[in-house]
C-alpha cells in the first residue's frame, strides 16, 4: 500500500459542530492523525442532535456527529480547568496543525492563540475558522451555517420568486465551501512548510469563503446595479430548465435544455405535441420569455408519468434529466455504489452505519475510512500515556482532579 | 490579522494546465490566486463561461461575462485546438512542466484524442491529472450529459430544498459545479503534496454527483439510522427558520435539538422587550423538538414573535440579537451583501481594471487569509487568445512555427503591442 499523502501529520483539533470537523475529516481520510479535544461536561452539540441509532438519543448515537468524525481520536479534557492547558501544550509540541472554529478570543483566553502556540511549536500551522473574520464590528458574532447562508445571500437568491426566501434547507456552507477551502489552504501550508521550514497562521472567515463560491449576484450589483432575486429552478441563460412533478408523492424530475437541438430532442421525446411548435418556443430567447407557460405545459406532460421510466427514456434520447433522489435513493443509487461512495463502519454503540466516502477517487492514494467516529474520550488514555508518555500517577491525578472528565 | 506584502509565494513554482468548461474554473482560480502559474487552455470555440449571464453592462460580450471574469483572474489564456495533431504537440510540450492538469471534458475525451492520463503520465510521471465529470469516469451513468441541476438532483441535495410537500428549488449559483471545483482543488493539492514527496503522480477522479452527496447534512444518516426521509431542516419548528420583519426577512436559530443555550436568551430578550406572551416560551416543553414542531406551537410562536419583528429592521434585529447572545441573522439581498458593514470594514471586495472592457470590475476578495501565501488579484481574466503567442514562445516555438500554428487555426492569438 502506498504511503498516505498526509501520513505523519498530527492535528490537535479543537473544532466542533460543522465546518471544522468536516475539514479535519478530509485530513484524516488522507492519513493525518486527528485528535479531537472534547469534554463530557459539555458534549459537542452534534452529539446531542439527531438522527440517533434506532431513534434513541445518546451522546454516542448521533449520525449527525458520526459522519463528520470517522478516523479520528477523541480525548476528553475539561478546558475550563487551568491545568488542562498543560496537557494541550504537550500535545501541541507533537502536532503539526492546531485548528479551532471558536469565536475570536476563546483560544487566546486559554493562552492558546497563535502567538502562544508558536512559542510551543515554532513551525505550527494554526487554523482559526471564524464566522466573519477576526477584525471588524461583527467579528464576535456567533452564527451557524444556516444563519450564515442567510447573511451571504443564499436565502434571498434561492427559492421561488413568489414565496419567502428559502436557501438550501441545510447549513450548506458548513459542508463543502468552508471545509474544502480550509483543507486546501492547510495542505498548501504543509507544502510551504516542507519547502521553507515555516509554519503559518490561516484564518477562514466563513462568510467570505461562502461569498467566494456564490459571487455573481453581488458582482452584478456592484458592477451593474442589478439586484438579482430567486428564480426557482430556472437558469439565466436557458429554458426550459426546471423541476417537474411526476407520479407519486414528493416525486420530481429535473430537466435541463441547452440550445435548440436539445429542445428538439425534448420535443421528440414528448411525442412532438402541437403546442411545442408555437413560435413562442422556437428560440431560446423566446423560451426564456415564455417560460411560465412552457413549464406548465411540460409539467402537464410529466405529472402522470412514472419518474424512473421517464428519466430512462429522456436520458436515452439525449435529454439532460434526472430524478430528484431522496436519501434512500441516494444510498441505493447504483452509480454512487459503483464508486464506493458509501462506507458502512462498525461503531461500538451504533453498529454498522453509513458514512460518506470521499467524492474523490485517487488512483494511487485513495481516501481510506478505517474507523468509525470515536466515543467521547475513547482515546484519552491511549493518547496521554502513549503519545504524551504520561506516567500512571500523573494520569490518575489529572483524572481525580476532573481535568480528564 | 494583517500581513506584510509578499511579492511571490511558495506556490509560484506550481504549474497548472486547466481545460475548464463550465465546471472546473474555480479549481484553477484557487491555485492562481495564491500565486501558481495557471494556463487556461480554451478550445477555438471559447470557454462556455464566456457566453453566460450576467454580463458587464448587461450586454453580451465575449470578454464581459462576470462569471468568466471572476473564475479566470490571475490566469493566462491559451487558445489551442487539441483536436488537431499539431495542437496536441503543443499540449505534449506543455506537459513536461505541468504539475497539475485540470479538466472537465466528458469521460474519456482526452483518451480518445490520444492525450489521456496514460500517455501524459508516461511523459511526466509526477503529473497530477484531475478530471471532473458529472458522475465519475466509470460506472453506469458515466456518459450522461452534465447539468448542474441534474447532478444536484441525483446527489440528493435538491430534494432537501423544500419544506413538507413543497417543490424544491435549486441553490443559487450552480452549486453542484462549484462543489466539484472545490473538491477538485483540494484533491489536486493533496495529490500534488504526495507527488512532490514520492515522485508519483496520479489520476484524481471527481464526480459531481458524489461531491453533492457530501452536502446532505444528516439526511443520509436520518434514513440509515431512523428510516426517516428528511427535507429542509429550517421552517419545521418554531424558532428555527425564516420570519418576516419590517424591511424584509430574518433567519432565526433559537431552536437546536435539545440544546437550550440559544433558546433561553432569545426568550429573555422578548421578555425584556415586554413582548406579550413571551414568558410562555420559557416552559420546559419548548426545549423539546417534538413540541416545537406542532402546528399550534408554531402558531403560538408566530403570534408572540411577529408583532415584535414586524416593527423592526433586519439589521437592528441582527445586531441586537448578538448583543444578547442569540442568533437572528438578516436575509441579505445582493445590495445588502455589498454594503454589509463587516465586509466593508474588512475591505473584502476588490476592484481590478479590465482593459478589454475599459472598466473596473468588482470582485469578492480572498476566501481565506494565509499568512505566508499571499492571496493576490494581479491580472484580470485573459482576453481570448491573449497569452497564446507568449506561451508558444516559452515552449521554444520559432516565429515561423508560431505563424504556421496561427494561420492553420491550431492556435489563436494576437501579437501584443
Amino acid at each position: 500500500m502506498a504511503k498516505k499523502p498526509l501520513e505523519g501529520i498530527r492535528v490537535t483539533d479543537f473544532s466542533w459542530v460543522g465546518a471544522g470537523p468536516i475539514t479535519t475529516r478530509f485530513l484524516a481520510e488522507y492519513g493525518a492523525e486527528v485528535i479531537r479535544i472534547e469534554t463530557k461536561k459539555r458534549p459537542e452539540i452534534l452529539r446531542l442532535a439527531g438522527p440517533y441509532k434506532d431513534g434513541i438519543p445518546g451522546t454516542e448515537r448521533s449520525g449527525y456527529y458520526s459522519n463528520r468524525n470517522p478516523n479520528k481520536k477523541s480525548i476528553s479534557l475539561d478546558m475550563q480547568n487551568p491545568r488542562a492547558r498543560e496537557v494541550v501544550v504537550r500535545l501541541i509540541e507533537k502536532s503539526d496543525l492546531v485548528i479551532n472554529n471558536f469565536r475570536p478570543g476563546v483560544m487566546e483566553k486559554w493562552k492558546l492563540g497563535y502567538e502562544d502556540v508558536k512559542k510551543i511549536k515554532p513551525d505550527i500551522i494554526f487554523v482559526t475558522m471564524s464566522m466573519q473574520g477576526s477584525t471588524g464590528p461583527h467579528s464576535n458574532y456567533m452564527g451557524f451555517g444556516a444563519t450564515l447562508n442567510a447573511l451571504v445571500g443564499f436565502n434571498h437568491l434561492s427559492g421561488f420568486p413568489d414565496k419567502e426566501p428559502f436557501g438550501t434547507g441545510t447549513n450548506y456552507t458548513d459542508h463543502v465551501a468552508v471545509p474544502t477551502h480550509t483543507a486546501y489552504a492547510v495542505v498548501a501550508a504543509l507544502r510551504h512548510r516542507r519547502k521553507t521550514g515555516e509554519g503559518m497562521y490561516i484564518e477562514m472567515p466563513q462568510s467570505e469563503a461562502a461569498i467566494s463560491v456564490s459571487p455573481l449576484a453581488v458582482m452584478d450589483y456592484a458592477v451593474n446595479g442589478n439586484i438579482q432575486t430567486r428564480m426557482g429552478n430556472r437558469h439565466l441563460d436557458t429554458a426550459p430548465h426546471g423541476v417537474y412533478k411526476v407520479k407519486g408523492e414528493r416525486r420530481w424530475i429535473a430537466i435541463a435544455v441547452f440550445g435548440d437541438n436539445e429542445w428538439k430532442t425534448l420535443k421528440d421525446a414528448m411525442g412532438s405535441p402541437s403546442w411545442a411548435e408555437d413560435g413562442k418556443y422556437a428560440t431560446n430567447e423566446n423560451r426564456l420569455k415564455n417560460q411560465d407557460e412552457l413549464d406548465e405545459k411540460i409539467e402537464e406532460w410529466t405529472a402522470a408519468q412514472n419518474g424512473g421510466d421517464l428519466t430512462e427514456r429522456l436520458v436515452n434520447s439525449g435529454v439532460r434529466a434526472g430524478l430528484l433522489y431522496d436519501a434512500k435513493e441516494v444510498l441505493e443509487d447504483r452509480q454512487l455504489n459503483a464508486r464506493g461512495n458509501w462506507v458502512y463502519l462498525d461503531h461500538p454503540e451504533m453498529g454498522l452505519s453509513a458514512y460518506n466516502n470521499s467524492p474523490l477517487v485517487m488512483s494511487r492514494t485513495p481516501a481510506q475510512l478505517h474507523s468509525p467516529a470515536p466515543l467521547l474520550g475513547q482515546h484519552t488514555e491511549e493518547v496521554l500515556k502513549g503519545l504524551l508518555q504520561m506516567s500512571d500517577d500523573e494520569f490518575n491525578s489529572l483524572k481525580t482532579e476532573g481535568i480528564l472528565d | 490579522m494583517k500581513f506584510d506584502a509578499v511579492s511571490n509565494t511558495s506556490m509560484s513554482d506550481i504549474n497548472v494546465l486547466e481545460f475548464s468548461g463550465e465546471v472546473g474554473g474555480y479549481a484553477g482560480k484557487l491555485f492562481a490566486d495564491l500565486g501558481a502559474n495557471v494556463i487556461h487552455v480554451e478550445l477555438p470555440g471559447g470557454d462556455p463561461d464566456r457566453y453566460s449571464r450576467p454580463f458587464y453592462s448587461n450586454v453580451p460580450n465575449k470578454e464581459g461575462s462576470l462569471r468568466y471574469l471572476y473564475l479566470n483572474t490571475n490566469k493566462r489564456g491559451l487558445v489551442l485546438d487539441i483536436t488537431t495533431e499539431k495542437g496536441r504537440e503543443v499540449l505534449l510540450r506543455l506537459i513536461d512542466n505541468t504539475d497539475v492538469l485540470l479538466e472537465d471534458f466528458p469521460p474519456g475525451y482526452m483518451d480518445k484524442l490520444g492525450v489521456g492520463y496514460g500517455r501524459l503520465s508516461r511523459i511526466n510521471p509526477k503529473l497530477v491529472y484531475t478530471a471532473i465529470t458529472p458522475f465519475g469516469k466509470d460506472g453506469p451513468y458515466k456518459d450522461r450529459l452534465p447539468s448542474d441541476m441534474v447532478c444536484s438532483a441525483m446527489g440528493g441535495f435538491l430534494y432537501l430544498a423544500g419544506i413538507g410537500d413543497d417543490k424544491p428549488s435549486r441553490a443559487y449559483g450552480d452549486q453542484a459545479y462549484m462543489m466539484a471545483s472545490q473538491y477538485a482543488a483540494m484533491g489536486s493539492m493533496i495529490a500534488l503534496y504526495h507527488a512532490e514527496e514520492t515522485g508519483e503522480g496520479q489520476f484524481v477522479d471527481v464526480s459531481i454527483q458524489a461531491c453533492v452527496t457530501t452536502a446532505l447534512e444528516n439526511a443520509a444518516q436520518y434514513y440509515d439510522l431512523e428510516k426517516i426521509i428528511r427535507r429542509s431542516s429550517g421552517g419545521l419548528e418554531a424558532g428555527y427558520g425564516t420570519y418576516p420583519c419590517k424591511d424584509g426577512y430574518v433567519y432565526i436559530m433559537a431552536a437546536m435539538g435539545k440544546n437550550r443555550y440559544l433558546w433561553d436568551p432569545f426568550v429573555h430578550w422578548l421578555i425584556d422587550e415586554k413582548v406579550e406572551g413571551a414568558e410562555l416560551l420559557l416552559r420546559d416543553e419548548w426545549a423539546e423538538p417534538a413540541h416545537r414542531k406542532k402546528e399550534e406551537s408554531k402558531e403560538m410562536f408566530n403570534k408572540i414573535f411577529l408583532p415584535f419583528a414586524l416593527n423592526r429592521n433586519k439589521m437592528y434585529l441582527y445586531e441586537e440579537s448578538q448583543r444578547r447572545k442569540c442568533c437572528v441573522f438578516p436575509v441579505s439581498n445582493p445590495k445588502d451583501i455589498y454594503e454589509n458593514p463587516q465586509l466593508q470594514y474588512r475591505q473584502f471586495f476588490k476592484t481590478l481594471r479590465h482593459d478589454s472592457l475599459n472598466a473596473e470590475i468588482h470582485y469578492p476578495g480572498a476566501p481565506y487569509e494565509t499568512e505566508k501565501l499571499k492571496w493576490q488579484l494581479n491580472r484580470p481574466a485573459p482576453a481570448f487568445g491573449q497569452d497564446t503567442i507568449e506561451i508558444l514562445k516559452e515552449l521554444s516555438y520559432s516565429a515561423e512555427e508560431i505563424n504556421s500554428l496561427l494561420e492553420g487555426g491550431v492556435a489563436i492569438g494576437k501579437e501584443t503591442a
